[in-house]
């Protein structure tokens, strides 16, 4: 492919072709021939241009370009140059088109060499081509941290003047001024204001994710005071909702979920304090400078507001792999994996780059060494993944303080329980002595168990096992592979077969996912490996024949052919057990006992066996007595209140320094690296260096500091862009998560850099930017279409009108509860689940078919896993939370419309809306107030009469269901 | 970078979009007359209209998704996955140098630390390999019926993998990144080419009755790529979810329902006709509609002949065997009915006992592979006999097999079974496009380490991909910074293997 392709540009022939247009081209530049530079003239030029796709692990057609000995051995086309003689060098023929206006063959990606920069080459060549074997050319990236328009200071710029031609009323607000510049710019005009009705309706799902109800708007429709938008602003500004809403957004962006990830992918039940912290701090309308040092070192900075620490959650709430691996050079990877998603987070929440691109070489198109990546490396690299208690040193001190007399007393009694099981054992011992000589029986083992049983009828076995060969006091865990009953005769047959009409029946372990993996029929199915698993203690095994049967042994195994040797926890079997037999599955005769017949597996099965012949009245009196002062005790304990854990990450200086590695092996230590500022913003605002062995806490707290610094334009930059994405659906920079060369460019750099400088005026607080933003005629106009600027701007990206939008996942789901009545609002917690949790060594997600009532809250209080789908929200393109998710896609699909049509919640939201409307009889006016709940509006004649219609037909339910499936209900104009 | 791109970013359908949807709101009529296809591209359209393709800095191509971007050999694959790190040197890579030196340390490499902890010595496989086919080529006697098939399959046996973690094994398997959160090929797949009927999924995963592989969902995710190109889970005990209203809803009033949301969906997409969006969503209620009925039709293989039945062992008194056979011949009507990518697994996650749910042979080999082998054997040959027998193997279906990597030819400590072997495993390919009975690459003597003809994970889809009839690293979708690949930055097509 690719290479068949430079083959065919090879050749004498070409060669020739070109010779004359180099010669021309030299000539043409040569006029001005001096001395050609290498390194500050042709390295350049290869590096930017070239060293892309011809570099070590990376040479296309075999061509490394990065030292002259590489070069000079060339690739599949030979040498890459001919010292002396460019007309010979396939790197000039490559570079040089064939004729004018024609494409040369390379650069295979981008613009042509220029002719000057050709010239530069070939006269370098002409010279000799000298090149010093230490001058190693890297790729060079893209774009440059002097001249990158998001690495630049903030420009501060006067609003422009209102053009001609544009309501005045669109000279008041900064922002208004810009986009109206812009708009003429383009030769377009603006709409006219959107009416009330749409106004209220697209506020209230902007600001606080839900719908208005109908009186709102009616009040809001009759409101004549001249404010009255703008108390409208405030009031959904000052609503608790505003932080569900908008906190929803930021948890996308730092990658917030509730399960571990990867294989095990463990729930997380105490990561919703971040979640609530991320919707208190915005309700409160915190400065964006504190939230970012919470964020990346609450625990320093608010080390006694345990509500404020909760920040630094963000650095560890990502997924983490915890499989456990032996293999240390595994062991070093994951854990490098671990820390490269905080670093990418940060990366995507803060820095707005790609840092993350910068981990295994130099940054391709941003100006990020390899060096910056590992600076924030040994900035987290002592964050782990856990948990802490929510208090303040000191209350977690008194806390210490007042449990420790409780709990020595505690342990003073369970010593004397002790001595008192200490004293029993001896007395039973001697009571009681266990006789040897009556062991006629091996101590059971894995490979299996022989029982001879009476020669009678026999229908049932039943098996009572009293624990595991592991643990003397429990019978889970036990094993059986096999459980045989086998015939008299020579060579016996085994009776015990599900397949001959056997039936057994025991508790068994079930996961929830594949409920037979240990189930009791695999002891009966004639297969030796697969095992039924007790659940629990004691656990009684019964087998039933189809008819009565002389049967000869009983033979149970958890390893017969003995693959695991020994005892181990692979091959847990059953300790000390009965066994009786039944001729008729009613009356009962015990056949042996382990614990008289066979020695005891160990030391603790013997303790075990003498503890089942049970305390004396006189010590049962003393134990009973102390185990009431224990509960006495704990009762006490419980009482001194216990502070709340939260995920929050644990915090310890690492033990290693840091160092680059180099192919982002951890195996491969490159050149050490201190903690310090990102490199490419050293131009314009002051940067650090700390210590390579700084405290780890000071790593952070430095880090914080710099990104949370009013000259550091990308933060702010970032923080405003993000505002506007949400407020229009497009960002002024449509890649919110990234201000590198690969995303994109601004549609209005003047206002983002207008919108920056407003939120750094006000500390970098959230709410006065959506005041300006949300008031200004700009986001004030209606989504009605227009020919004229839809063929200029389809994309509705200049804001010629308001652009059109489909509720996110969350705002579908809420706004069906909030219609319907149904809408739980207690706030802040643990969340609900919309899947069923199942866990068997690892985790399962079911998403549920009829969630109740106690999910009837808002989304934003969903337990959201990692890498699982839950339908409702999944189908409608809610992130899965592996990674920021800075935009949403929306994507129109048959599985959407699936969902939304026959899940069972649609229905029970259509029952509620039903029931809303109960009382009313007449159809057209049940039809109106079913519109007045779902559409905020009356309905019009038509649609009560068609209404009445289908209600008569298919019932007042489906009526609205069709309602909360209808395109009017999904969609914010 | 150009604005033009900028616009595409934006989420709004290009303008040329809205034509269609005002001629084709004009037309419709619901269950109507137009060729149901062509909704089904609008809808694709409309999706890739806001894809990003390759463009800008990395090349300027042309080629939209939607059709190949030269002449295919293939147009389905069959993804057979066996989860759990399936033994390459137990089951395809014939070792006798491990029967010689049973019981004898690995040399230079005693006691070496791997996944689990301290390895033992070398341990022969509990079965003997037995020459098959016209090829002969060794397989091991407990794959009695696969061993039909060694003549037209590609083995690979040089495979590497970068992590011996099962959950990351399997996502790197299945997306070539051992991260979460990266589409998976049957995501790239429906992406790169669309689909081919108009009433079914492009991509549908069929996970095993015994649950979900190693690291679940992750590993028919979509990922960043838009949610329509996601799986749908679907198998012969699993429905797809919601297809169906719940009980209690005739048929009438179903009708009436549908007939009247589709006149006030149309009604409120006429009056915005700029935003072909809204006209989408009326197309995918009828395509969901659709669905309900093409689904239960396409997974009831109660009508198949009882001949097929048998040899696919539906009735096989083990229920694990039946339902994996269940599940393969559903693979057939599946693939029969155009869907494009079939992911189908033959085992699941990791239990509280290692190898009981999965291929993961920890600590007893013998006793798991006894079991696992005859659930897979039977019905994924009888699969792959039923496809050549339909010609599909010919221009339509590749198959793969693969697992998430291999395992040691030593014992654990103190266990009769084997550790994680990142560094050998073996994958293979078959059908369309596909030079059988050929083995390319190969593993030390023991199996230990790939030696020759390496091949990786984006090796592997830069040939399916070629197959396809896509350049692996011209199929790109921007997220977060970077145009994306299925083959990351790596990947070759194994030209060795092509028919």
């Amino acid at each position: 492919m690719q290479s068949d392709k430079h083959d065919r540009a090879s050749g004498s022939h070409r060669i020739r072709l070109c010779t004359s247009l180099i010669l021309t081209t030299i000539s043409a530049v040569s006029a001005s021939a001096e001395d050609v530079d290498f390194e500050k003239q042709v390295a350049p030029i290869l590096s930017a241009r070239c060293v892309g796709c011809h570099q070590p692990g990376k040479a296309k057609g075999g061509l490394d370009l990065t030292t002259p000995s590489a070069a000079l051995k060339g690739g599949e086309a030979g040498p890459a140059f001919v010292a002396g003689s460019a007309v010979e060098s396939e790197l000039v023929i490559r570079i040089t088109p064939e004729g004018p206006g024609a494409k040369p063959d390379m650069p295979r990606q981008g613009e042509a060499l220029s002719a000057a920069e050709i010239g530069v080459i070939a006269r370098w060549i002409d010279a000799g081509a000298p090149w010093p074997e230490t001058v190693v050319l890297k790729e060079k990236a893209k774009a440059d941290a002097a001249t990158w328009w998001s690495l630049q200071r903030l420009a501060i710029a006067e609003p422009p003047p209102i053009p001609a031609g544009f309501p005045t009323s669109w000279n008041t607000n900064p922002i208004d001024r810009f986009v109206a510049a812009k708009l003429s710019s383009e030769g377009l005009g603006p709409n006219p204001a959107a009416d009330r009705r749409t106004l209220i309706r697209r506020l209230s799902y902007d600001l606080t994710g839900l719908p208005p109800t109908f009186e709102e708007t009616r009040d809001f429709l009759a409101d004549t005071r001249p404010d009255a938008y703008e108390l409208l602003v405030d009031r959904l500004l000052a609503s608790p909702r505003y932080g569900e809403r908008w906190g929803r957004y930021w948890l996308d962006v730092v990658r917030f979920g509730e399960s571990n990830g990867f294989e095990r992918n463990e729930i997380i039940n105490n990561a919703w304090p971040f979640r609530d912290y991320v919707i208190r701090s915005l309700n409160q309308d915190k400065p964006f400078t504190r939230m970012i040092r919470e964020h990346l070192a609450g625990d320093v900075f608010a080390p006694d507001a345990p509500l404020d620490k909760l920040g630094v959650a963000f650095l560890t709430i990502g997924p983490f792999d915890d499989v456990g691996n032996q293999d240390p050079v595994q062991a070093a990877q994951i854990r490098a994996n671990t820390v490269d998603d905080t670093i990418v987070a940060t990366g995507s929440a803060f820095l707005g780059l790609t840092i993350g691109c910068a981990r295994c070489h130099d940054h391709k198109f941003d100006p990020i060494p390899q060096a910056d990546y590992y600076r924030l490396q040994s900035a987290f690299a002592g964050a782990r993944q856990g948990a802490q208690p929510m208090a303040t040193p000191a209350a977690i001190d008194l806390r210490n303080r007042l449990l420790q007399p409780l709990q020595s007393r505690r342990k003073e009694i369970e010593t004397g329980l002790a001595e008192l099981e200490k004293r029993f054992q001896a007395r039973i011992a001697r009571a009681q002595p266990e006789d040897p000589k009556r062991w006629t029986k091996p101590v059971p083992e894995p490979k299996g168990i022989s029982e001879p049983l009476p020669d009678e009828p026999i229908q049932a076995v039943r098996l009572t096992i009293r624990n595991t060969d592991r643990d003397p006091y429990s019978a889970g865990g036990a094993r059986i592979e096999e459980f045989e009953l086998r015939s008299r005769e020579t060579p016996q047959r085994n009776l015990a077969l599900a397949s001959s009409g056997a039936k057994i029946e025991a508790p068994a372990r079930k996961p929830g996912d594949f409920g037979d993996a240990y189930a009791p029929e695999l002891m009966i199915d004639g297969q030796l490996g697969a095992c039924w698993v007790s659940p629990a203690s004691p656990a009684v095994v019964t087998l039933t024949l189809p008819a009565p049967a002389r049967i000869g042994e009983v033979f149970f195994s958890s390893d017969r052919q003995g693959l695991i040797p020994g005892r181990s926890p692979y091959n847990t079997f059953v300790g000390d057990y009965e066994l009786e037999i039944s001729h008729d599955g009613k009356t009962w005769k015990t056949v042996a006992n382990s614990s008289t017949e066979r020695p005891p597996v160990s030391e603790g099965h013997r303790l075990a066996r003498r503890s089942r012949a049970g305390y004396d009245v006189n010590e049962a009196a003393e134990r009973d007595r102390m185990r009431a002062e224990i509960g006495k005790i704990d009762a006490e304990i419980a009482a001194v209140p216990n502070f709340p854990t939260a995920w929050t990450g644990n915090f310890s200086q690492p033990p290693d320094s840091t160092y680059v590695h180099l192919g982002g092996d951890p195996q491969k230590k490159g050149e050490p690296v201190a903690p310090g500022s990102m490199s490419y913003l050293g131009r314009i605002m002051p940067g650090y260096a700390l210590d390579p062995k700084a405290p780890e806490a000071d790593r952070r707290k430095a880090l914080a500091d710099w990104i949370a610094n009013p000259a550091n334009a990308l933060t702010w930059r970032v923080l405003a862009n993000r505002i506007w994405y949400l407020h229009f659906g497009t960002g002024i920079v449509d890649t919110p998560g990234d201000f590198g060369y690969m995303g994109g460019k601004p549609s209005h750099p003047e206002l983002l850099d207008w919108l920056a400088s407003f939120l750094i005026e006000h500390e970098g607080r959230w709410k006065p930017l959506h005041r300006a933003i949300v008031t200004s005629q700009t986001y004030r106009q209606s989504s009605a279409a227009r020919p004229d600027a839809l063929a200029k701007d389809a994309g509705t990206r200049l804001l010629w009108r308001y652009p059109t939008r489909r509720l996110e996942g969350e705002q579908i789901r809420d706004a069906m509860l909030a219609v319907s009545g149904a809408l739980d609002e207690t706030r802040g917690g643990p969340g609900f689940r919309l899947f069923q949790y199942l866990q068997d060594n690892v985790a399962t997600y079911v998403s549920l078919d009829d969630p109740g009532p106690e999910t009837w809250r808002r989304s934003v209080y969903h337990q959201s896993p990692r890498a699982t789908r839950v339908d409702f929200l999944a189908d409608f393109d809610c992130p899965d939370n592996v990674t920021s998710a800075p935009a949403r896609t929306v994507t129109v699909t048959p599985l959407q419309s699936m969902t939304q049509w026959n899940h069972r919640f649609t229905h029970r939201m259509a029952e509620k809306l039903t029931e809303q409307t109960a009382g009313i009889d007449r159809p057209e006016e049940r039809v109106d107030a079913l519109y007045r709940l779902v559409f905020q509006r009356q309905a019009s004649e038509l649609e009560k009469s068609e209404g009445a219609a289908l209600a008569g037909i298919a019932g007042w339910p489906n009526l609205a269901r069709v309602l909360l499936n209808s395109n009017e209900f999904l969609y914010v104009e | 970078m150009s604005n033009e791109m900028n616009t595409t970013r934006t989420g709004a359908a290009p303008i040329s979009k809205v034509g269609w949807a005002r001629q084709w709101l004009d037309r419709r009529g619901f269950f109507g007359d137009v060729a149901a296809g062509i909704i089904g591209v609008a809808l694709m359209d409309l999706e890739q209209g806001k894809a990003n393709t390759a463009d800008g800095p990395e090349g300027d191509f042309s080629w939209q998704p939607g059709r190949p971007q030269f002449t295919p050999k293939a147009r389905q694959v069959l993804h057979i996955f066996c989860p759990g790190a399936a033994s390459h040197i137990d089951l395809w890579d014939y070792k006798p140098a491990l029967a010689q030196y049973d019981g004898t340390p690995l040399p230079g490499a005693e006691a070496f630390f791997s996944f689990q902890g301290k390895n033992g010595n070398l341990m022969r496989s509990p079965w003997p390999f037995v020459r098959a086919g016209q090829s002969g080529k060794p397989i091991t006697t407990m794959l009695p019926h696969m061993a039909r098939h060694v003549d037209d399959i590609a083995f690979l046996h040089g495979m590497v993998s970068r992590t011996n973690t099962h959950g990351p094994g399997c996502i790197f398997m299945n997306t070539g990144f051992v991260r979460e959160g990266f589409p998976s090929a049957g995501a790239w797949v429906g992406y790169a080419l669309g689909s081919l009927n108009d009433n079914l999924p492009r991509f549908v995963a069929m996970p095993d009755v015994r649950g979900e592989p190693p690291n679940g969902k992750a590993n028919w995710s979509a990922g960043f790529l838009p949610a329509a190109y996601q799986a749908v889970p679907m198998s012969a005990q699993q429905a797809i979810r919601n297809l169906n209203p719940p009980p209690g809803i005739g048929d009438s009033e179903e009708r009436a329902a549908r007939a009247y949301l589709d006149k006030v969906n149309r009604r409120y997409a006429e009056s915005h006709a700029e935003n072909s969006e809204l006209a989408a969503r009326v197309a995918s209620y009828e395509l969901a509609a659709r669905m309900q009925l093409a689904a239960p039709e396409a997974a009831g293989i109660d009508r198949e002949p009882n001949h097929i039945k048998a040899a696919y062992g539906i009735d096989d008194p083990n229920p694990l065997k039946a339902a994996y056979a269940r599940n393969c011949l559903t693979a057939r009507r599946f693939l029969e009915r155009g869907v494009r990518y079939v992911s189908l697994y033959c085992a699941s996650r990791a239990s509280g006992v290692d190898g009981l749910l999965n291929w993961d042979a920890h600590k007893t080999l013998k006793a798991d592979y006894e079991r696992h082998c005859p659930i897979f054997d039977q019905p994924t040959a009888a699969l792959l006999s039923d496809i050549k027998a339909r010609g599909l193997l010919d221009d339509d279906v590749l198959v793969l097999w693969t697992t998430e990597f291999g395992r040691m030819p030593t014992h654990q400590e103190g266990t009769t079974g084997r550790d994680h072997n990142p560094d050998a495993f073996t994958c293979w390919l078959m059908g369309a496009g596909i030079k059988g009975g050929t083995s390319f690459g190969s593993t030390d003597d023991f199996g230990r380490k790939s030696v020759e003809n390496v091949t990786t994970v984006h090796d592997l889809y830069a040939t399916v991909l070629y197959l396809l009839g896509i350049d692996h690293e011209r199929l790109t979708y921007y997220f977060n910074g970077t145009n994306r690949r299925l083959t990351d930055v790596h990947g070759h097509v194994i030209r060795e293997i092509l028919a």
